[in-house]
């Protein structure tokens, strides 16, 4: 394949694989808040080297704060809580 | 740790529409949403500021009330938090009690109720500037020595106009105290007398309303000439959609096709072309043309919240609501409804009756949504001719009023097939708080569209986005087969999926091209739009960039009219929104109620749209 289509074919795989967070972000964020924590918590567990539970912390959410109520992602309002 | 490196928490609490959120935004530089009515906030928001002690607080705006024994949702969010009852919430260091300085007859009750609770408070009296131009003198220190507890004045709308209150916190959490004053007896009629007594010790008042008050009410609240008059502000609003935003419009495409073109130019031809050119600048640049509408509809519905109009209309709508199984109250809620249901579902929080809130809850989504404004402007600019109806109206601006309408009157009856079937002859009155007229003040406009706009734009550049990305992936791969002989869209993913889908809707007229639109409409309903732009793009070749702009014209020469009626129609009831569906399932803790909106939402979409393109294709318009 050509270099340069071969660039294309990177970039729009780059796009697609961004899309695809975006959506699963706005539209299921309480699924990805789970698969998130799934995924660090075997990475943050004793006895892993510290660059995998630098990675798993990386990986794992923000703490929800209490009481706050955020909306479904719609963006059709301001969401800023 | 010093003092000042502790931070204090404060809760901003008062009777609904005293400007306790306006007083937040001025202290944290947050911009969250202010009305003049009340219930605009319902759930605690939380800020951050500093006092020019350097100490910092933070700051809670919690949803008015009107007392401490709540009768809706949001009341109790400002109860148990006030109590210290919210699980993971401590109880405010300070409570500020925020009072409307026009309104001290009702809002000083409140203030004797919460100063019962014996934690360190503050009295802001907001709007004193209003109260000065009403003559109403306000005599803050006999009010503070009657209360015993600090006053200061403030002016939410003004920049420096929360000075005083900043001080006064920086003087309280240097020495904390409590009230000084207390009831002998906290009965209601005790309060009442109380109240009457601080009233006359520290409030002359030259008359109870605002003149100009009573004379617009006279007029705007008649049972007919009321009704007149909320019609033709509606019929306005929809009239000024079409004929002002047309030269914007036209603005905003050429200035996208532009940019598009010069894309096309700079990129060579293969797949990221196809993707810039037929996905983001035809799918993406078609839902941006459609700003000047969304921020013309806004213009008005934020010069109405502004101008204390709404709760107006309410009470005036209330007994066809009520007819309907409805109350007055439901009003706002759907209002709200016509931005974004999510908001709008969010604000039947304030509905006491939890039969009249699940009601609601109900038929909010069929209250047109300004997502839904691109595909209503897109099919009306394609289908409904640029005439003059009368010598006056506008025919698109009439069509599209009748859209809404057709909302609003299915919602009754939404509402109405609810109440016959629940068995429901109960009657509630409405009480609802009649706010001052205030004329919309243009910098809180400019805010408030800037706002929109933004909000608008970065959906665009988020969700928008990357929807139209996977649809445009979906679309274009795989490639079709060599001896393939039908365009190379109709063999992608997208291409079968919308064949496959055809069998279902071709009854209502919707093509394959159609049925692609409908699934990525499911997240944000402007997709519809984006969607159909990269199909038609992708479909007409990756070379005219000219075309793949101008959807209008495609669609005008490929669709019949009754199948531009049919999805008119069909989303007039648009059943498909994942984010009105989860806020239903957070409302009301039911995947049944989120089962019966989406099944009743889908039956009457689908009948809907049936019904209109049979008759249409009957009349000849097939």
């Amino acid at each position: 394949m050509h270099a340069g289509l071969l660039a294309q074919y990177v970039v729009i795989a780059l796009a697609v694989l961004l899309s695809v967070v975006v959506v699963a972000r706005k539209q299921f964020p309480e699924g990805v808040r789970r698969l998130r924590i799934a995924c660090a918590v075997p990475l943050v567990r004793e006895g892993r080297p510290s660059w995998l539970r630098g990675i798993g912390r990386w990986l794992a959410p923000i703490p929800r704060s209490q009481g706050s109520d955020g909306c479904g992602g719609c963006n059709g309002c301001d969401d800023k809580q | 740790m010093s003092a000042e490196a502790t931070t204090l928490r404060v809760a901003l609490v008062g009777n609904p529409n005293c400007g306790k959120t306006a007083l937040f935004n001025l202290l944290t530089g947050s911009r969250q949403k202010v009305a003049n009515y009340a219930g605009v906030t319902v759930e605690r928001k939380e800020g951050r500021f500093q006092g020019a002690s350097g100490r910092s607080y933070a700051l809670l705006d919690l949803p008015g009330a009107y007392s401490l024994h709540a009768a809706s949702l949001d009341e109790a969010i400002t109860r148990d938090l006030c109590r210290g009852f919210l699980p993971g919430e401590p109880v405010p260091d300070v409570l500020v009690c925020v009072v409307d300085a026009t309104n001290l007859r009702l809002h000083l009750r409140f203030v004797l109720e919460l100063r019962e609770l014996g934690r360190p408070m503050i009295v802001a009296v907001n709007m004193a500037d209003a109260a000065r131009r009403r003559g109403i003198g306000i005599d803050l220190a006999a009010l503070e020595h009657s209360l015993g507890v600090p006053v200061v004045e403030t002016v939410a709308v003004r920049r420096d106009g929360a000075r005083a209150l900043i001080a006064s916190l920086d003087a309280l959490a240097h020495a904390p105290r409590a009230p000084t004053a207390h009831l002998a007896d906290a009965s209601e009629a005790a309060m009442h007398s109380e109240t009457r007594r601080l009233l006359a010790a520290a409030v002359t008042m030259p008359r109870r309303t605002a003149e100009i008050d009573d004379t617009l009410d006279r007029w705007l609240l008649h049972p007919v000439i009321g009704l007149v008059a909320l019609a033709a502000v509606m019929f306005l609003m929809f009239q000024a959609v079409f004929s002002w935003a047309t030269p914007l419009q036209d603005g905003v495409a050429a200035g996208i096709a532009w940019l598009g073109q010069q894309a096309a130019a700079l990129l060579p031809q293969g797949p990221l072309h196809s993707l810039v050119v037929d996905g983001v600048f035809a799918g993406v640049g078609t839902v941006v043309e459609f700003l000047p509408q969304i921020l013309i509809l806004f213009l008005f519905i934020l010069a109405l919240e502004e101008s204390g109009y709404l709760p107006r209309a309410a009470f005036l709508l209330d007994r066809v609501m009520f007819k309907a199984g409805l109350s007055g109250r439901s009003f706002i809620p759907l209002l709200s409804s016509f931005a974004c249901a999510v908001p709008g579902i969010m604000a039947t929080r304030s509905i006491q009756d939890p039969r009249d809130r699940l009601a609601t809850i109900l038929v909010a989504p069929l209250m047109t949504c300004s997502a839904r404004l691109p595909v209503y402007t897109l099919l009306i600019g394609a289908f409904i001719p640029r005439h003059q109806v009368a010598g006056v109206f506008n025919l698109q601006g009439l069509v599209l009023f009748a859209l809404y309408l057709a909302g609003i009157v299915s919602a009754l009856a939404v509402a109405w097939v609810m109440k016959r079937w629940r068995r429901d002859r109960s009657e509630h009155a409405l009480l609802l708080e009649l706010p001052s007229y205030r004329m919309p003040h243009p910098r809180d406009l400019a805010i408030g569209l800037w706002e929109r706009a933004r909000i608008f734009l970065r959906r665009v550049g988020g969700i928008i986005l990357a929807l139209t990305v996977l649809l445009w992936f979906l679309a274009s791969f795989p490639a079709p087969p060599a001896d393939a002989t039908l365009p190379a869209i109709d063999y992608s993913l997208a291409g079968r999926i919308g064949h496959a889908m055809q069998h279902v809707f071709a009854p209502v007229g919707f093509n394959w091209q159609i049925c692609v639109a409908l699934v990525p409409g499911m997240a944000a309903r402007e997709v519809a739009v984006s969607s159909l732009a990269t199909v038609y793009a992708l479909a007409a070749g990756t070379n005219d960039t000219a075309a793949a702009a101008q959807l209008s014209p495609i669609l005008h020469a490929q669709w019949s009219l009754a199948t531009a009626l049919s999805l008119l129609v069909w989303y007039i009831y648009a059943p498909q929104c994942l984010s009105t569906l989860a806020i239903i399932r957070r409302e009301t803790h039911s995947w049944k109620q989120v089962g019966i909106a989406t099944g009743y939402l889908f039956a009457l979409a689908y009948g809907a749209s049936l019904v209109t393109y049979q008759i249409a294709v009957a009349l000849g318009a097939g």
